[in-house]
């Protein structure tokens, strides 16, 4: 289902619902109120300056965070109130801004572990033949990211960037239908963030993505459509090309920065 | 697991040692094997569940003694016919075992569910606290120990005999070494090492985090049962001071002079303690410089600094440093795989929390 492309609307079915949420930390508002529906398979990059809620929007998708008010529906399921823990198996993966991975293990248990949290046999203290197949999506994930060489290295071991790679690592080893990635190019050079762009084309066709980037060229490669946030609010929603002719936009977001 | 990988020299070595610990009674079995060898064994067993929850869990536990002296009461409750003290239930040795192991792990999945919400100094307070009540529960409630304690304590058999109690504190200590050390990479392992680095990403992969905190201290509940156990056969009685706060210091200094991320630290501390708790005062003149018998704890204190400044990873880190600087000519992994993406790793991108 290829999103069209004129209008930014897509014909897939809401994955994700955000019905007037606000996230409230004492006096500051987070998220002011915030309605967004993501349709299946498409891809989205949510843009605005430091400050603006993004990363508490991920927040309260991925259910780290339970909003104040309003409702978050995933696949037509009210998961306002769900545990975080529960939404791997809906299909949720997310990466966050500060890589956080599990340092003391190597890289491969890394992505085992987030293989071993979508699929199950948590507590397993005997190992069981599907182990394997498990581990092998774990080495192709390495793979995928460019870590394939590190799968023995120890998280503290890895240099900034590398953990970056992971962070991406772990949130495709699980095949998520909604993914969430808070600015995957940050700490990556500009090879890598090629190499990473490259990665994200390559997602299945109906899955769906959300992207906070800073990155102009990341984000408008990648992305159909464009989400502005600023002040905990959406102030503006289109195809790229409408958002870089969006004055508003400019004003708020861009700045004196040309969008190239 | 196939027989190549299990013939690792560390597996070796402990074989070997595993091998000579059972023949040692052959060549003596008097004082050191069954006075000094057993009674460092079983505070092993119990400082290995420290080990184990601090370093693959993140929980620095301070009830570990606790589920010791929960489980040896218990034993002595059931198992005595008539005595002072206790309820004198009188029930078959076995089953008296069974009955407190039993009771020990409800007790420790009970206060590990309600402890696994929380982490880093509000966990060790709060098993602290859980010390203290235990204390003072078998010191005030007199149906079932009372300050006296419970006496007279016989073990089943074969383990009334000192030879054969030491033999069981080698087999058991042995059992939970490799049981801990194959639990690390089991799915819960692994979990529970994650849960450690970062409970909110663990969540977020889908992992029931206050679950396998739970789990992991029932697991150590356990173990140190299995220790009290051992410890009341060994010394056919226990009383309420010997699970107070002191006690209870003593076991987690066994576990960090050892090395508080090696589980054959538990051991090696627990045998360095007892070493100096036996015979320090027969240490030539030692009473001329002051240190008295009410003054040993001076001693294991600057033991204990002293390891401290050399080696934050206790005596096992002092081992390994000295064994890597001597036969350590070919460089680890690590040392050539450095990170070439950026000169200086950041640090603060390690999630880590404090
Ligand atoms: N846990 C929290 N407690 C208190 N305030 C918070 C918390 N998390 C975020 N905030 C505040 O909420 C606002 C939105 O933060 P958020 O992290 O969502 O911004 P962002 O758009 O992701 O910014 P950036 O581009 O810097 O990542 C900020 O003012 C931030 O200081
Ligand atoms: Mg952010």
């Amino acid at each position: 289902m290829r999103p069209d492309t004129t209008t930014g609307a897509t014909s897939g079915d809401p994955v994700v619902e955000l019905r007037s949420v606000v996230v409230a930390f004492g006096g500051l508002l987070a998220l002011g109120g915030v309605d967004l529906d993501v349709a299946q398979g498409e891809r989205l990059a949510i843009l605005g300056p430091n400050g603006a809620g993004k990363t508490t929007l991920f927040n309260v998708v991925a259910g780290d965070l339970v909003p104040t008010e309003g409702s978050v529906v995933l696949k037509g399921v009210d998961c306002t109130h769900l545990p975080s823990r529960h939404r791997p198996r809906l299909g949720v993966g997310r990466t966050y801004q500060k890589a956080r991975s599990f340092p003391g293990l190597a890289v491969g248990d890394n992505l085992y572990l987030a293989v071993v949290g979508r699929h199950g046999r948590q507590r397993a203290l005997l190992p069981r033949s599907g182990d394997h197949s498990w581990r092998d999506r774990a080495a192709a994930a390495a793979e995928s990211v460019w870590l394939y060489d590190r799968l023995d290295t120890r998280v503290a071991d890895l240099s900034h960037g590398q953990k970056r790679q992971l962070e991406i690592g772990m949130a495709i080893v699980t095949e998520p239908d909604v993914l969430l990635l808070d600015e995957p190019a940050s700490g990556l050079s500009r090879g890598e963030r090629e190499r990473l762009t490259g990665l994200l084309d390559e997602l299945a066709a109906d899955s769906t993505l959300l992207l906070i980037e800073h990155d102009m060229d990341v984000a408008f490669k990648v992305a159909r459509r464009i989400v502005v946030m600023s002040d905990g609010k959406i102030v503006a929603s289109g195809t790229p090309e409408e958002i870089q002719a969006n004055a508003l936009v400019h004003e708020i977001y861009l700045g004196s920065e040309a969008l190239t | 697991m196939t027989a190549r990988r299990l013939l690792t020299p560390a597996n070796a070595a402990l074989a070997v040692l595993v091998v000579l610990l059972l023949a040692l009674p052959a060549i003596n079995s008097g004082f050191f094997v069954t006075f000094v060898l057993t009674q460092a064994l079983i505070y092993g067993l119990i400082a290995v569940t420290i080990v184990f929850l601090t370093s693959h869990g993140g929980m620095i536990s301070l009830a570990q003694l606790l589920f010791a002296g929960i489980a040896g009461f218990m034993f002595g409750n059931a198992a005595l016919e008539s005595g002072a003290r206790g309820l004198n239930l009188g029930w078959p040795p076995w089953v008296a075992v069974l009955f407190a192991l039993a009771v020990t792990t409800a007790v420790a999945f009970l206060l590990g569910a309600l402890a696994s919400r929380t982490t880093g100094i509000y966990f060790l307070m709060l098993t602290l606290v859980y010390g203290v009540i235990g204390y003072t529960f078998f010191a005030q409630v007199v149906t079932v120990s009372g300050p006296g304690g419970v006496t007279s304590i016989v073990a089943p058999e074969p383990f009334t005999d000192r030879v054969n109690l030491y033999y069981a504190a080698v087999v058991l200590s042995a059992l939970a070494y490799l049981a801990f050390r194959a639990i690390g990479r089991t799915n819960f392992g692994l979990a529970l090492q994650g849960v450690r680095d970062d409970p909110v990403r663990m969540s977020s992969l889908g992992f029931n985090v206050p679950l396998h905190r739970t789990l992991a201290f029932t697991l150590g509940g356990f173990v140190a049962g299995v220790a009290g156990l051992l410890n009341v056969w060994w010394r056919g009685q226990i009383d309420p001071a010997s699970i107070s706060i002191g006690p209870t210091l003593i076991v987690l200094i066994i576990a960090v002079i050892g090395g508080i991320s090696y589980f054959e630290g538990a051991w090696l501390g627990a045998l360095v303690y007892v070493l100096l708790d036996t015979y320090t005062d027969s240490i030539p003149l030692i009473d001329r410089i002051g240190l008295t018998p009410d003054r040993f704890n001076t001693v294991i204190g600057l033991m204990v600094l002293l390891i401290m400044v050399l080696s934050p990873e206790g005596l096992v880190g002092i081992l390994e440093r000295v064994r890597r600087g001597r036969g350590g000519a070919s460089p680890s992994e690590h040392s050539i795989e450095l990170p070439t993406t950026s000169p200086t790793p950041v640090q603060t991108g390690s999630g880590r929390e404090p």
